[in-house]
Parts: C-alpha cells; sequence; structure tokens
C-alpha cells in the first residue's frame, strides 16, 4: 500500500479535545482581559509589540485550533481504502472550490481592516469546510449501506 | 460499468462484510460498487473476480453509457 501521509486513527480525538479546550481557555481570557484583543492589533493603543503577553495567547489559542482541526481532517479512517481516498479528494476539492468563491467575494465587497477578518477566516474555513463535507458524505454512505443491509 | 457481484456472492453465500474482509476495504465500499456507485480500481477488480474465482470481465462489463 502507497504511503498515504495521513496521521493515525486515534489522533483525530486529540484534534477534538484541543478545539473543544481552546473554548473554555478562550473565555476565560477573554473575562480577565476584556480589552486583550487590543494587544495585537498593531494600530491600537499600546498594541504592536509581537511578543506581549496577549499575542503570544492569541498565537497558542490560533494554533490550538489549528493543529485541531489538522489533525481532525487528517486522521485516517479505520479502513482507509481506495473509496475513502476519492471521497477524501472530492471533499478537499469542494473545500477549495467554497474557500476561494468566498475570498473572491471578500475581495470585491470589502476593503481596509475587514480583508484582514477575511484573511484570518480563510486560516480555518478550508479545514473546517472540508471536514464537514467529508464526515457528511462518509455518513451518507454508512447509512445507505446499512438500510441496503436490511433490505436484502 | 456494471457487475454482479451480487449474484456472485449468494452463489457462494458469503456476506459484503466477507466479501470485504478479503479483498482488504469497508463493507460500505462492497456496498457502493455493487449498487454502481463507485467504480473500483484494476487491483480491486482483478482481487474480487479471485475471490469468486473468475476473470474480471466475467464479473464487470461495460455498459452503453461507458462507450460515448
Amino acid at each position: 500500500m502507497r504511503t498515504n501521509y495521513l496521521f493515525p486513527f486515534n489522533s483525530r480525538y486529540v484534534g477534538i479535545g484541543l478545539v473543544l479546550l481552546h473554548v473554555p481557555i478562550k473565555l476565560l481570557w477573554d473575562s480577565l482581559y476584556p480589552k486583550g484583543d487590543d494587544y495585537h492589533d498593531p494600530t491600537a493603543e499600546n498594541g504592536g509589540f509581537l511578543f506581549s503577553t496577549p499575542h503570544l495567547f492569541f498565537i497558542g489559542t490560533t494554533l490550538m485550533v489549528l493543529v485541531g482541526l489538522f489533525l481532525i481532517a487528517f486522521s485516517k479512517e479505520k479502513i482507509e481504502d481506495e473509496q475513502i481516498v476519492q471521497l477524501r479528494l472530492d471533499s478537499l476539492r469542494w473545500a477549495i472550490y467554497l474557500n476561494y468563491v468566498i475570498l473572491l467575494f471578500s475581495l470585491v465587497f470589502t476593503h481596509g481592516g475587514e480583508s484582514n477578518h477575511i484573511l484570518m477566516l480563510n486560516i480555518w474555513l478550508p479545514l473546517l469546510f472540508f471536514i464537514l463535507r467529508f464526515q457528511w458524505v462518509l455518513y451518507k454512505q454508512k447509512r445507505s449501506a446499512k438500510s441496503d443491509e436490511t433490505r436484502l | 460499468m456494471k457487475n454482479t457481484i451480487r449474484i456472485e456472492r449468494a452463489v457462494k453465500n458469503i456476506t459484503q462484510a466477507d466479501l470485504a474482509e478479503q479483498v482488504g476495504v469497508s463493507r460500505q465500499t462492497i456496498n457502493s460498487i455493487e449498487s454502481n456507485k463507485y467504480i473500483p480500481s484494476t487491483v480491486l477488480a482483478l482481487k474480487i473476480a479471485r475471490v469468486f474465482e473468475k476473470g474480471v470481465e466475467e464479473i464487470f462489463s461495460l455498459e452503453d453509457s461507458d462507450l460515448h
């Protein structure tokens, strides 16, 4: 079997853990430092320090979500056969399509500071859409296999 | 492309899960192939034919729509 450069099956649970863990940490941080976001915005007062604590926190939580989504998206299925490979590629193609449609729209309809937010959105949107689409087709496939089993 | 896997399975009296295990894929994949939703690779088609001890063309055949 060819190498498929995917993470082991169980790494999806680490990924889910990281994404879930980021929520209470972020909530706690926001309640402690309500204006914390200003510190990684170079245009804000007191902002612009690359290695200030709020900015490091921002990098840390963003990395948690990204690594988490990455592990969920690219961990092997229990049986990683050729059909799964095809569904995976198909979902990846749809994720890229959607991402570029959103990018193009935002390029046309936003300007200035707003476009930075779109860039942030684009960091995790393709991964999230890929995961949702891939899991949806897997679910549909399992359901149709199950209904065939009861019918036969 | 159509196939006679469902019939061959009935003759040999094996389940989708049995066949899936013998050729190293998931049961869902066998189900998709049987219902013509997925076209297997040449390697997988040959493996399936081997389980039924038949030539690959006895199990898989082209349809008119494949020829255009």
